[in-house]
């Protein structure tokens, strides 16, 4: 879209705004769900049942570790990292493991960490202040939901209901399903056919989330943001709110942050963890994977606890006042 | 309405599943490999669409060539609409950028060019490639972006260019009060994490609200009403969320009317010279 580069919408209907900004969301999130849902296919068809079992037997401070670190092997954003967690729970991850991966993920992954400390200078304080404030959630809510099992977790209502054991996750009849062992190519034909079907099944809530974020980007105005960043009590909810309506890459984030340099910087991290854990892709996803109290915690919890510590920080005066 | 479902092939679903992702497939190939990639996404994220989009195409492929049989539900037709609906939006948003955009080789319309306030005005070479230091009237610029300046300045670097060339953007917003504004859009991922970044300006009351221009200057420190000015100046529902540099002001020596660069966004950021002069 040719906008005007001034960026005013005096001669630009506001639904070409929308209408740009919901596809470049999309756009730049489509690569990355694909590479969940491709990652959580290839979990479907090439890992046994049993491959997860040893995760499972770990005591739970070890599952959540486990779970908190794989981001650092499997790096992924928020826009993929749903379908990859039901995938893993699906295959008896335990969700001591599952839970933490999915929410630490995508910050604490080498992408991520790296964005966050060029955008801020080198200053590792704030990667290693970002990674805390989204371990501990991650890590609690691990530790809350670590007595449940998949079906405890997930909705039933899904497709997932009708899925036939490997996870397949779309309404199929149980007979297409039984694979042919040993047969590389009907393998790979099987996992081309379930990441189409994973990013048709979660790429909805990319849409739904994405159109949800660019009324946002168009309604909001941005007059707002000046009055607020000059008190904490108002900054820290203003970036909590900004994190989930804004709905930024965890990959980008921290660039944008770091140019809201008006905000104290506990507020930054507030926009910085919780992004990442909660935002309008990942509500609707939340609300359709996850059983419905499951998901409150999911959506509750992380924003909740990142807003206590981050008003912590700014209160104790661990991390100063504005930049 | 699952009984209607039902009646159709049991392969079909699939098939349409197939087809769609097809579609979104060759609309992201096709868009990475447009000129217009630009107006959503960083150019540098092109190579990344493109080949998401043959995957989303294999995939694709794959379902409507070799289907499975599935049954029909509401959720699935959930989806289908939800992608369907998404590809209607994208054509539209496709659509719009191209209605709006210069054919390809097209310079813009030629500037005109001035100097400072009340000097008269000559045409304006098109915009080109040119060196990193440029000189006007025995003083020597360093030409870097407007987004490199403001990054300079926030991360509190002191060696910033006392004289510096830039291309910005002039608006005089309401809630300055008439006041010049220069600033450029910077994008690192996607338009919803681009800024628009500025700063306020004077020495440049002979350019008109909207127009392109290209500043020879300086910097000097915001007094208590232009730091004041600079935290209104984000105000109104716009693209880019602006952030006004709030110290700084850019005290225009030398100015001329350009036309508009293509693209007019800023994609690339360098901490030192030579900067990424667009």
């Amino acid at each position: 879209m040719a906008v005007k580069p001034c960026g005013s919408v005096v001669d630009q209907a506001s639904f070409q705004i929308f209408a740009a900004i919901a596809t470049s969301i999309v756009l730049e999130a489509a690569p990355f769900l694909l590479l969940g849902s491709l990652l959580s296919s290839i979990i479907a068809v090439f890992a046994g049942d049993g491959a997860f079992a040893r995760v499972a037997k770990k005591p739970l401070p070890v599952q959540i570790v486990i779970g908190l670190a794989a981001g650092l092997v499997l790096p992924t954003c928020e826009c993929g990292i749903v379908p990859v967690a039901r995938r893993l729970l699906k295959k008896g991850v335990p969700p001591g493991a599952a839970v933490p991966f999915m929410l630490a993920a995508p910050v604490v992954n080498p992408v991520s960490l790296a964005a966050t400390w060029v955008a801020f200078q080198g200053d590792w304080s704030m990667v290693a202040w970002r990674v805390l404030l989204v371990v501990l959630p991650a890590a609690s809510l691990g530790w809350v939901l670590a007595a449940g099992k998949d079906s405890d977790l997930l909705r039933p209502t899904l497709d997932m209901a009708h899925d036939c054991g490997d996870g397949c996750g779309c309404g199929h009849d149980h007979a297409p399903h039984r694979r042919l062992p040993g047969r590389l190519p009907n393998r790979l034909l099987d996992v081309l056919r379930l990441t189409g079907r994973e990013f048709m099944d979660m790429g909805r809530f990319l849409v739904i989330g994405s159109c949800a974020a660019a009324l946002c980007k168009v309604l909001l105005p941005q007059a707002w943001l000046a009055p607020l960043s000059a008190n904490l009590w108002l900054a820290v909810p203003a970036m909590l709110l900004l994190a989930v309506l804004m709905s930024i890459c965890s990959e980008a984030d921290a660039f944008v942050a770091a140019s809201l340099s008006m905000f104290p910087r506990p507020a930054l991290l507030a926009f910085l963890a919780l992004g990442p854990m909660l935002d309008l892709k990942l509500l609707p996803a939340f609300l359709t994977v996850f059983r419905r109290p499951v998901a409150w915690v999911l959506i509750l919890v992380p924003a909740l606890m990142v807003y206590v510590l981050c008003m912590s920080l700014g209160l104790s005066g661990v991390m100063g006042g504005p930049r | 309405m699952n009984a209607r479902f039902r009646s159709v092939p049991p392969s079909f679903q699939d098939r349409v599943e197939g087809a769609i992702l097809l579609c979104l497939g060759g609309l992201m190939a096709a868009l990475a490999n447009s000129r217009l990639y630009w107006n959503f996404l960083n150019p540098r994220f092109s190579p990344l669409t493109l080949g998401a989009g043959v995957a989303l195409c294999v995939c694709g492929l794959a379902l409507i060539l070799r289907p499975e049989p599935g049954r029909g539900t509401i959720s699935r037709l959930l989806r289908q609409a939800a992608l369907l609906g998404f590809l209607c939006l994208a054509a539209t948003a496709w659509d719009q950028a191209a209605s709006l955009a210069p054919p390809a080789g097209f310079s813009g319309p030629s500037g005109v060019s001035g100097t400072q306030t009340g000097q008269p005005v000559e045409a304006a070479p098109p915009l080109k490639p040119e060196g990193p230091r440029v000189t006007k009237g025995g003083v020597e610029y360093l030409r870097l972006n407007l987004a490199e300046l403001y990054i300079m300045l926030d991360k509190g670097r002191t060696d910033y260019p006392a004289r510096f060339a830039l291309r910005a953007h002039l608006t005089r917003p309401a809630a300055l009060g008439g006041q010049a504004l220069l600033s450029r859009i910077a994008v690192v991922c996607c338009l919803a994490d681009s800024l628009d970044l500025g700063f306020l300006a004077r020495g440049l009351d002979g350019v008109q609200d909207g127009q392109w221009v290209e500043v020879y200057g300086r910097l000097e420190p915001l007094d208590a009403a232009g730091k004041k000015a600079a935290k209104t100046a984000g105000a109104g529902r716009e693209l880019s969320l602006r952030v006004v540099n709030p110290s700084q002001r850019i005290v225009a020596e030398h100015a001329e009317v350009i036309p508009a660069p293509d693209p007019p966004f800023l994609f690339e950021f360098r901490e030192k010279e030579p900067f990424a002069w667009q």
